[in-house]
């Protein structure tokens, strides 16, 4: 079958993507990977008649590392992020997130800034970026403006960008001194399926210091659950902290039932896996770990 | 709708070829050059029948667009064979009966051979994750995986 029509740019600098961007704004849609949009394209989800390929622009296949922390630029596929000592050394959770999505053929293709853009409630680079409090940069006719990974996700497949405005790359902050952090998948199989669930954690210390938890596939967006923390204020052994932690990301996240499982088995195993995550970061013997 | 001249090079051959925009590298290979080794089947990025190497990377070619590809180079299974030799992944895939109905032995093939070009020596667990991104709809995965083993041993790949 025959996608539907629309007319192909690949600017060569960011002036004219910006331009070209700013000229048919709602009318457009972004190439990277393209692992999503051509999809959503034959579904005739999204109907463009304007597709602009950011892969034309040398700048945006940059992945840098500096003192600040990690750029990666909106043509990084999710391999280049993988064969990246720096990434699999320093940012850990991010490299295990993004050693589950799809299967590895879709990542020599599919980018990170796509999965963000993308905006799946199940997308599992979410997670790890949302615990890793990265920032997003966008780009438009007006200028640029940073957001935070937290505020960008606004509805399922929707973000925070306007008309006429890409991600030119997404930058995290490399992780405190002494964090870990790591990001757990549960899925029907073990390859090549969007996740039931997914957890992604970090944390330093005992959890005193720092502790963030974020899920995908739990909430119409990926979620940073708040107050996590505040489980590991408290007395109690870590075993009674991790207990309560498991309960204030139950209270937070509101699961729905679809073609993968039904709301109370996620709800069920966003408690599992949190549990999980946390006992092997913090050091906790676990029997199914 | 916006119509692209585009040169690529498919198995060593250069082609220069006028594209519209919405032609994707599959309809390419299979309508326009008539390479019909690689298969079409779900045209979503789930099943991986359509693996193609793009420039020496396993690539589901249903997800890219055939303008994406202007200058680069697109091995397809057409181009494994050297003269009249069929390669050491394709001689295991006969010996091991790793083909049943077939239809997914070309993607297996093609993807073993850059494997096996990047990863010499892979473990079982490396085949496993390298060929998770396709399916085979009869299950004839454990002879598929013995296939690529056995190649990874051979002197000749």
């Amino acid at each position: 079958m025959p996608l539907p029509k629309f007319d192909y740019t690949r600017p060569k600098t960011m002036r004219k993507l910006v331009s070209a961007l700013a000229e048919h704004k709602a009318d457009t849609k972004i190439i990277a990977g393209g692992t999503d949009l051509v999809v959503l394209l034959r579904d005739k989800i999204v109907r463009p008649n304007y597709v602009i390929d950011v892969k034309g622009v040398r700048e945006l296949h940059k992945l840098s590392w500096n003192k600040l922390g990690l750029t990666i630029g909106a043509a990084v596929t999710l391999n280049e992020l993988l064969d990246s000592d720096v990434v699999k050394q320093k940012f850990g959770v991010l490299w295990k997130a993004a050693s589950t999505l799809a299967d590895p053929t879709i990542r020599n293709r599919a980018t990170l800034v796509g999965n963000v853009c993308n905006a799946s409630p199940a997308a599992d680079t979410a997670p790890a970026l949302l615990v890793m409090d990265a920032k997003v940069e966008v780009v438009g006719k007006k200028g640029k403006r940073t957001v935070a990974i937290k505020d960008f996700f606004k509805g399922v497949k929707k973000t925070a960008l306007k008309p006429g405005e890409f991600v030119r790359a997404v930058k995290v902050p490399n992780p405190p001194e002494g964090a870990r952090g790591d990001y757990l998948k549960w899925g029907r199989t073990a390859g090549e399926d969007l996740s039931v669930v997914g957890v992604a954690a970090l944390v330093a210390d005992s959890g005193e210091k720092l502790m963030r938890v974020a899920l995908s596939s739990v909430a119409p967006t990926p979620l940073l659950v708040p107050d996590v923390e505040s489980a590991f204020k408290d007395g109690g052994s870590l075993d009674e902290k991790i207990e309560r932690a498991v309960s204030i990301v139950q209270s937070k996240i509101c699961p729905i039932s679809d073609v993968r499982c039904c709301k109370e088995y996620r709800l069920y195993m966003a408690g599992v896996l949190t549990s999980r995550v946390l006992k092997r970061l913090l050091g906790v013997a676990d029997v199914q770990a | 709708m916006s119509r692209h001249k585009i040169s690529l090079t498919v198995n060593g051959q250069r082609y220069d070829v006028e594209v519209e925009a919405n032609r994707t590298l599959l309809q390419l290979i299979r309508e326009d050059l008539e390479m019909t080794g690689t298969k079409c089947a779900c045209e979503r990025g789930d099943c991986g029948l359509c693996t193609v190497l793009l420039d020496g990377v396993p690539t589901k070619s249903c997800l890219v667009l055939a303008v994406e590809v202007d200058g680069h180079e697109v091995t397809t299974v057409e181009g494994l064979v050297q003269g009249d030799e069929i390669n050491a992944v394709q001689r295991a895939f006969i010996e091991h009966g790793a083909v049943q109905c077939g239809f997914c032995t070309p993607a297996f093939v093609i993807a073993a051979t850059a494997l096996l070009k990047r990863n010499p020596h892979p473990t079982e667990d490396d085949i496993k994750e390298a060929m998770g991104g396709i399916l085979c709809r009869c299950t004839g995965y454990r002879q598929i995986i013995n296939a690529i083993l056995d190649a990874s041993k051979s002197d000749k790949k």
